[in-house]
């Protein structure tokens, strides 16, 4: 029984699955009710910039659409938005930093940091372009730095984290 | 190489595709996608509670840290507003008693006739960009999609998706909200008073006539127009005497003619959310000159009929802002809602679908 549940832990989606509802779950909890400045903050946004980061952009797409598929199921926005916006997040990470020549610490900062911005204005864009109102306004500025800010904080060790579920092999094979 | 960028082209295609697919899917209101997310709502809310319990106390401490002030200066106001409204809540139990028993006596709709399903907030939207709560109530207690929800206020929102034991909860504010209201308007009246010696000036606009000794009084209550309590006007009205239909006796019967110029007006339009940052606004309002100039602080009401989603009369806010429009395009009211959609505890969800909802049989 115990081999069975190594043997599926060997899936590197299936870690993701199982880190993204981790993730899901803080953040339809703890992080719904705290709100720094009124402001969400999205982990779930930081995860799929994280697993580009973590191990490319392919991999960042597909991570990226699992993560924002995950998010979609709890959301009332039409499902598939945020599986596509993540996606193009995850795919922007792993893209911008395959053109770092020399990665430092810094640098993985200020890519997941850039990422997140750009699905933080692509996620509203998204909604609008499927019939929705009233969401693309100035006061997406302050959502912006917020979720800016946050996901620049914990950018290292969630991309180390993402970095150890999407590896091929791990300790238990 | 190139065999490599041809995959990753087709991974991006097939990501694409499979994303524009859901999306479709979902819009065109599938059963396959509410399924789907029902099924996942069932195994994500063990996961979910769990991490609650865990990190409760982590939310508690943030909540002290950033919260202790405000709940402090809200627990005082709210001790001052208990002890203001027990005295005005008697008179207005009594009122609404009334009230009800009048509709039931003409035969007209309430809300008590209608039944309710009493939930509580359990969370909010997690997106920054939908205006959603998520309450601990769903079909187990007989809620469906469409269900107008209120609180001791007024209308919150609508319930736009139903699962065992939990259901979404879209506010007023969300942007993809609408719901057809009405705009109770009170008519600009002209109270002349008669000093006596001096002439009354003639006036043809709606004019209550009193006589007064010379002291000027000034009443602030919104809606209230001096003089409309008193009794409505009585025509005689000369009966054909070879009418077979005609009482023998009197000859002349009374006829009550009420003062209709007195009578607050109504207009129906749109309420529509514009985000959690603006308030909702009324559209559709009509510029005729009966209706007249919309007052700051009229009341916003539900408008109901067979295919409103909330039934008549729920009351929604008040109208904070007039913007005015060109030509026949009607003004855009702005309205303040009397529920506070930032501090939500206790909803009411009432069991009322329109007759157009429901299902017919075969």
């Amino acid at each position: 029984m115990i081999e069975r549940v190594f043997v599926l832990a060997e899936n590197r989606y299936l870690r993701l699955v199982l880190l993204g509802l981790l993730f899901l779950s803080l953040q339809t909890t703890i992080l719904n009710e705290m709100r720094p400045f009124g402001v969400s903050v999205e982990v779930m946004l930081l995860l799929a910039a994280a697993t580009g980061l973590a191990k490319g952009s392919e991999t960042g797409a597909i991570a990226g659409f699992v993560v924002g598929l995950l998010y979609d199921m709890v959301l009332t926005t039409p499902l598939g938005l945020c599986a596509i916006v993540f996606s193009a997040v995850g795919y922007l990470s792993g893209l911008v930093h395959s053109f770092v020549h020399e990665p430092t610490w810094w640098s993985r900062i200020i890519i997941v940091s850039g990422a997140s911005a750009a699905g933080t204005v692509l996620l509203p864009l998204a909604f609008t372009v499927t019939g929705a109102s009233g969401v693309l306004t100035v006061g997406l500025l302050p959502i912006v730095i917020v979720v800016t800010g946050f996901n620049a904080l914990l950018a290292l060790p969630v991309s180390w984290l993402c970095g150890w579920a999407l590896s091929e092999r791990t300790e238990f094979s | 190489m190139v065999g490599y960028a041809f995959t990753r082209r087709r991974t991006i295609l097939l990501l694409l595709l499979t994303s524009v697919i859901l999306i479709t899917l979902d819009l065109r209101g599938s059963s396959i996608v509410a399924a789907t997310r029902s099924a996942f709502g069932a195994v994500f809310r063990p996961v979910e509670s769990a991490t609650r319990v865990v990190t409760r106390p982590i939310q508690n401490t943030w909540n002290g840290i950033v919260n202790y002030d405000e709940v402090l200066e809200e627990n005082r106001r709210l001790k001052d507003l208990v002890a203001f409204g027990e005295g005005a809540n008697i008179a207005a139990i009594a009122t609404v008693r009334e009230a009800q028993e009048l509709l039931a006596l003409n035969g007209l709709p309430t809300l008590a006739g209608i039944a309710s399903c009493t939930a509580q907030v359990v969370g909010q939207s997690p997106s920054n960009f939908t205006q959603t709560v998520e309450i601990n109530r769903g079909t187990e207690c007989g809620i469906k999609v469409g269900m107008p929800v209120l609180n001791a206020a007024g209308m919150i929102g609508k319930v736009t998706n139903v699962y065992n034991r939990r259901a979404v909860v879209m506010l007023i504010t969300d942007p993809g909200y609408s719901l057809a209201v009405k705009v109770v308007n009170t008519p600009p009246t002209t109270t002349t008073t008669t000093i006596p010696g001096v002439p009354a000036e003639s006036t043809t606009t709606t004019t209550t006539t009193t006589t007064l000794p010379p002291t000027t009084t000034t009443t602030t209550i919104k809606g209230f127009t001096p003089g409309a309590t008193i009794a409505p006007n009585t025509t005689l009205v000369p009966i054909d005497p070879l009418d077979p239909d005609a009482p023998s006796a009197p000859n002349r019967s009374p006829i009550t003619v009420p003062p209709g110029a007195d009578l607050p007006l109504r207009e129906t339009g749109a309420l529509e959310g514009r985000g959690l940052s603006r308030v909702p606004v009324v559209r559709f309002i009509e510029n005729q000159p009966r209706f007249g100039d919309v007052a700051v602080g009229s009341p916003v009401i539900s408008a109901g009929g067979a295919t409103s989603l909330a039934p008549p009369d729920i009351v929604i806010g008040t109208v904070s802002r007039v913007v005015p429009r060109s030509g026949t395009l009607g003004p855009i009211l702005e309205v303040t809602l009397s529920a506070n959609l930032e501090n939500l505890n206790f909803v009411r969800v009432l069991l009322y679908q329109p007759i157009t909802e429901r299902p017919t049989t075969p």
